[in-house]
């Protein structure tokens, strides 16, 4: 067993904590409390803070040089992202993009398309949604039914995608769509569409949180370029497994790091309210506990990566973990602040540290989106226990 | 970076398996600590003594294997798997404990042969009001402790006193303290011995550490045995013509066990990692591993016995037999509440 960081890692962690201290001008929180952000106004703050990142080279830092990246390891990222969440920096704008388009590229795109999509991608120039799930397909996400039908050079695409994350900000989309509808899933396909393609009509969905950051988007006949297909036809549902991933595998350092903010706040603020007793205290420590086995869970899936071992059902794990340990410290921070942890962050008189009931509304996100709580539940009792199926 | 084990601890792991595999699967564990008597058996203590793990983490000029906290868990997770009777872990802290004190190697190269046992008697209260604990003077120490394991078993207890720890010679006037865990053998002691002074008290802080991880890695051991138990009766057991375990409401708890227990190792092997490489929070990663994997004993094992329905109630299956034996770690090696106190206390030191 070796859990530690090498001196060159360490040398890498002052080199970004520098950086980031010279750089980020307003932290996340302070950005989210400042009355002359709108929605608008904050994705222009994650925006130029992308930019800047890009620009130092702290983004996209494990892709291959020529696209942008420098081949840096899954420890470097990782080291990377907790120092970010550490200093509560925006997230970037593209991370849908980042996350699952680009590497989709990289490992099933043609060379054309990275040299057209990356680099604007990876500089926020172009902002990319995700057009996975439908009214109808959600958990079950095989059951898509947006259709593409080649046409001469083209794919004709038909049907409507929902809870697409950036969707109002974003102007391209990732899509999968149903290329054969007799092949449940060798019949999906993995298709780039530009937003401003006649025949699309995106609109905001207004989430619990009164903002809208997702929305649904509708194709009525679009015209896509033959080209912007990924990989051969009907390769699409295993390419969005292999990108998936990633995206449940990489960021529990990062997560673990996040929340371990929210965390310290929480405690700080019980403090200064002289919430102090027994009962409190024992459940402040059973989250500082907790959030101690997420990043120990995080450490291990680092360590096994360095190791040169493929993420396994371990990722299930770490997904329920930390998506079930966010509500528990808001739930427990909403139990104890009270009706005043009930007040909105514009309120002069709110806590200035954190917006309290928005984080406790946006964590019932987090066990729905990208597999469910339930779905994760069901991977474990299939691939890890081989359960009877039903 | 690497979480595996390196080659020599997975030997290590692999020979103590099949040992306690041959030597005491859980039906054996269970013949010897549910019968009267001292609650272990002489025969295997000995051969612990021949295999070098009474000695695990004793320095080799005492008689030791000088291993540290990583080797440790992965023997005490064999032995929670088959709820090994009698006070394994409890020597090895006493060694520990022993080594800190310093000129004490006599002793250590004793109690790693398997010629004496020693473990620590430090509780002094049951309920929060008590007033106990032990005075020493003249060679002498008087007065009570409780909870002390195996005591009736020891020659000689490292006792905590006014004047700091001491090592108390036996015959010990004992007590028996029986609790819900019929494989334990705690007793109330009533002091009139001689001792030797052999440090201050803060020795017995010094091995607290190294108690929540091992105490953790043999939570981690119940985790395992229990939801592998779980989860064979889940395909055996029939009801409505299918096997349980093709509910999906029975597969979601048996996911959370998976959950419970993987989680469970990565913090208890963190942990032991953390106190043999001297890490800055090892004080931290260590009391969450206690309470981490021994909160998730006490889960899993309440979920197996509500899945063995019937079965899981009666005498007959395993299933207590873990169940009994987390309960037990709740409040032992690092009690529940007070490791939620100092979990949070450093954090607000942070």
């Amino acid at each position: 067993m070796d859990l530690s960081f090498t001196a060159e890692h360490e040398k890498f962690r002052t080199e970004v904590r520098a950086w980031i201290a010279d750089n980020l001008k307003q932290t996340w929180s302070d950005a989210l409390r400042d009355p002359n952000n709108g929605e608008h106004e904050l994705i222009e703050v994650r925006r130029a803070w992308q930019r800047a990142r890009y620009k130092a080279g702290y983004l996209g830092m494990s892709f291959p040089k020529e696209w942008g990246g420098r081949g840096a390891t899954g420890v470097e990222e990782a080291i990377l992202a907790e120092e970010l969440a550490r200093a509560d920096a925006p997230e970037h704008v593209n991370f849908l993009g980042i996350g699952l388009c680009a590497p989709a590229l990289i490992h099933h795109g043609s060379e054309e398309q990275r040299r057209r999509f990356i680099p604007p991608m990876l500089a926020g120039d172009e902002i990319w949604c995700q057009g996975f799930s439908e009214p109808g397909a959600g958990s079950d996400l095989a059951s898509l039914r947006t259709k593409a039908e080649l046409d001469g050079d083209s794919f004709i695409l038909n049907g409507q995608k929902c809870w697409t994350t950036f969707g109002p900000w974003a102007d391209w989309v990732f899509v999968l769509a149903r290329t054969d509808p007799n092949d449940r899933y060798g019949g999906i396909s993995f298709i780039l569409c530009d937003l401003k393609s006649e025949g699309i009509d995106m609109r905001p969905l207004k989430q619990i949180t009164g903002e809208s950051e997702f929305g649904e988007v509708f194709f009525e006949n679009v015209r896509v370029p033959k080209e912007n297909l990924v990989g051969e036809v009907g390769e699409g549902w295993k390419i969005a497994m292999t990108v998936l991933g990633y995206e449940r595998g990489a960021g529990t350092m990062s997560t673990a790091a996040h929340l371990g903010n929210g965390l310290r706040n929480l405690v700080k603020t019980a403090k200064e309210l002289g919430l102090d007793d027994v009962g409190t205290r024992r459940k402040l420590g059973k989250l500082v506990v907790d959030w101690q086995t997420l990043y120990s869970n995080g450490l291990r899936t680092l360590a096994n990566m360095a190791d040169g071992k493929a993420p396994g059902p371990e990722s299930s794990i770490e997904k329920l973990f930390w998506s079930e340990f966010d509500q528990r410290l808001r739930e427990t921070a909403l139990e104890l602040l009270g009706a005043g942890g009930q007040l909105s962050r514009f309120y002069s008189g709110a806590r200035p540290d954190v917006d309290w009931p928005r984080d406790f509304l946006w964590s019932r996100a987090e066990t729905i989106f990208s597999g469910s709580s339930e779905i994760q539940r069901n991977i474990i009792a299939k691939r890890v226990l081989g359960l009877p199926q039903a | 970076m690497r979480f595996e084990l390196s080659e020599d601890q997975t030997l290590l792991k692999d020979a103590t398996t099949s040992f306690f595999a041959s030597e005491s699967p859980i039906e054996t564990s269970r013949e010897v600590s549910e019968a009267d008597g001292e609650g272990f058996s002489r025969g295997q203590w000995k051969k612990l003594a021949e295999l070098g793990y009474l000695g695990l983490i004793a320095a080799e000029s005492a008689g030791g294997a000088g291993l540290g906290a990583i080797e440790l868990s992965v023997v005490l997770q064999q032995a929670g798997r088959v709820c090994f009777p009698g006070p394994l872990l409890d020597v090895v802290l006493a060694t520990r404990a022993l080594t800190a004190a310093g000129g004490q190697d006599e002793t250590i190269t004793q109690i790693a042969a398997g010629e004496k046992i020693v473990v620590l008697a430090q509780s002094d209260r049951v309920w929060p009001d008590d007033i106990g604990g032990a005075t020493f003077a003249d060679g002498h120490v008087k007065g009570s402790k409780v909870f002390v394991p195996f005591a009736a078993s020891a020659d000689a207890l490292l006792v905590t006193t006014d004047a700091g720890l001491v090592l108390a010679e036996g015959p010990f006037a004992c007590e028996p303290m029986p609790t819900v865990d019929e494989a334990q053998r705690f007793a109330r002691v009533e002091f009139d011995n001689a001792a030797t002074l052999i440090g201050d008290n803060t020795l017995v802080e010094g091995v607290w550490e190294l108690a929540h991880v091992g105490a953790a890695a043999l939570a981690l051991g119940v985790c395992e045995a229990a939801g592998e138990a779980t989860i064979r009766y889940s395909t055996e057991r029939e009801t409505f013509g299918k096997p349980i375990g093709v509910y999906q409401v029975l597969q979601h708890r048996m996911a959370d066990m998976v959950l419970r227990t993987e989680s469970s190792r990565a913090i208890v092997f963190r942990a032991a990692w953390s106190l043999d490489n001297g890490a800055a929070d090892r004080g931290l990663v260590a009391v969450s591993a206690k309470q981490y994997a021994v909160e998730s004993a006490n889960e899993i094992t309440l979920a197996s016995v509500q899945i063995h329905g019937g079965n899981g109630f009666t005498w007959e299956y395993n299933v207590h037999r873990w169940l009994k034996l987390a309960m037990t770690l709740d409040h032992h090696y690092g009690a529940r509440n007070d490791l939620l106190e100092r979990a949070l206390e450093q954090v607000e030191a942070q």
